[in-house]
């Protein structure tokens, strides 16, 4: 494949993770729009709105909040000024090329490598590395890591994962609200129209293929965002084969058996979990197609 | 009547555009002048590191009076230093003189093998990476700024403001060279 730039897929990445925001919008304009058009029962509309408060405050909450949990949760501790001294300075050198406050720095005990960044915006980060990143991981290579994390927390990606889960959680919930509405009412008001068979069969499809549509977008913003961070950690190290050296490493190393959950994996520079709905389902991009346009930049 | 609502409409958007470019144009600006001003904050760090890496050095090879001098001498004129071409030129003087030191220690295992050197070594290390990266951050705010005042509309309201492109951070051309190697 022909040599690519790092600013170029800064762009791409940019702009078509956008482009799937608004594809999730409309998706969610199209199911409000028909939901209303068939029949809105005067609860439907209360449940609507109440839900509809319980997701942005439960997102709300995760947002703020999110990252003291998953450092609890992953056993991390915070990084040993003299042990990790090397780590610790790289840290904060990124930082300062990124323009960014510089992020606390935490070890997780695991032996697989990987590593995550979390905090609701730069001035309240965590970054945190496996002891298995630490041992197995030469210089550039860790440096490397470090980079794509920073840029995580550089282009708001945390954020921007909680405003599509909000997005996400609202057309599950919407849909599954018309089903049940559906199942109950058995058409509500509609019966004076002259396509409400049709509109009620489209409704139904919609309902149900909506939510499992959407988090398939979702799933492609979340690799999009994942090569975005390969190739911002590159303007931040201009030294693509070190990541790409440790993204080797990950392929031949990992067993995929760190105790996370499904929900926040998308946070880790690569896949912790290796479940059978990886194919299909996957919040990172292939490894090989990763290490492929990192070596071509 | 319309024509006054169409006038109107022009007037207003040209407004809001002038607003976010002089807005603009002041922020990459500034995100320039602290960019700068950062080098200069690892540059005081490693200043700062010389007295107790001269005391630990010290405390295996005191004979080594030259090699002290030398970094003393570079560290006061950092402080005395008024004018950013003096600075540089100190700055110079200091990264002359811990090489030196460097290589001297080169010749006293027992330094070398004592935790406190190490950690003088790692933190010194990453002093000279920071002082690399702050650098380079420099060098993109640089060419934002300068991208953004000489790229069209930029210019025009740049124009007005009267604001010139900064330059680069550049090496000089002697430090080009590939050093070579010899064992």
């Amino acid at each position: 494949m022909g040599r690519t730039s790092f600013y170029s897929e800064i762009g791409r990445n940019k702009r078509n993770s956008v482009l799937l925001v608004v594809a999730i919008l409309l998706i969610l304009l199209v199911l409000v729009y028909i939901i209303s058009e068939i029949f809105l029962p005067e609860y439907a509309l209360m449940l609507l709105i109440f839900v509809g408060i319980f997701v942005i405050v439960d997102a709300y909450m995760s947002y703020k909040h999110g990252d003291k949990i998953i450092l609890k949760a992953t056993n991390a501790k915070p990084a040993d000024p003299v042990k990790h001294a090397y780590y610790l300075n790289t840290v904060e050198g990124l930082a300062l090329a990124a323009g960014l406050p510089v992020p606390k720095a935490y070890v997780l005990p695991d032996k697989d490598i990987n590593a995550f960044a979390t905090g609701r915006d730069p001035e309240h980060a965590s970054i945190a590395v496996t002891q298995g990143a630490l041992d197995k991981l030469n210089r550039q290579e860790l440096e490397g890591v470090i980079a794509h994390e920073m840029s995580h927390i550089g282009n708001h990606d945390i954020r921007f994962f909680t405003l599509i889960a909000v997005f996400v959680g609202l057309v599950a919930i919407l849909s599954h609200i018309f089903l049940r509405s559906l199942l109950y009412s058995g058409g509500g008001n509609s019966g004076n129209r002259d396509d409400a068979g049709l509109l009620i069969i489209a409704g139904l499809i919609l309902a149900i293929i909506a939510p499992i549509v959407v988090r398939l977008v979702q799933l492609s913003i979340s690799r999009k965002r994942e090569y975005l961070a390969d190739a911002t950690g590159v303007k931040l190290t201009r030294y693509p084969p070190g990541l790409a050296g440790a993204l080797e490493k990950i392929k031949k190393y990992n067993q995929g058996r760190m105790n996370v959950s499904e929900a926040v994996s998308h946070l880790f520079i690569s896949d912790p979990k290796n479940t059978f709905m990886d194919n299909i389902f996957a919040t990172h991009p292939p490894i090989d197609r990763r290490i492929e346009k990192l070596r071509s930049m | 009547m319309a024509i006054l609502w169409i006038f109107l409409g022009v007037v207003v958007l040209f407004v809001l555009i002038l607003v976010y470019y002089i807005n603009k144009i002041i922020g990459v600006h500034n995100r320039v002048k602290n960019a700068w001003a950062q080098i200069d904050v690892q540059l005081k760090k490693r200043a700062d590191l010389v007295p107790n890496l001269i005391e630990t050095v010290k405390g295996y090879a005191k004979h080594e009076r030259e090699v002290f001098e030398n970094v003393t001498k570079a560290r006061s004129a950092i402080l005395s230093a008024q004018t950013v071409q003096q600075k540089a030129e100190a700055n110079n003087m200091l990264t002359g003189a811990l090489k030196s030191l460097f290589a001297v220690a080169e010749g006293y295992p027992e330094l070398k093998a004592s935790e406190n050197f190490k950690l003088f070594q790692e933190q010194l290390d990453g002093i000279e990476s920071k002082i690399a990266y702050a650098r380079q951050f420099y060098n993109d705010a640089v060419l934002e700024y300068n991208n953004t005042i000489q790229m069209v509309p930029g210019r025009f309201f740049a124009g007005i403001m009267g604001k010139t492109p900064e330059q680069f951070f550049e090496i000089e051309e002697a430090e080009r060279a590939v050093p070579k190697v010899k064992f």
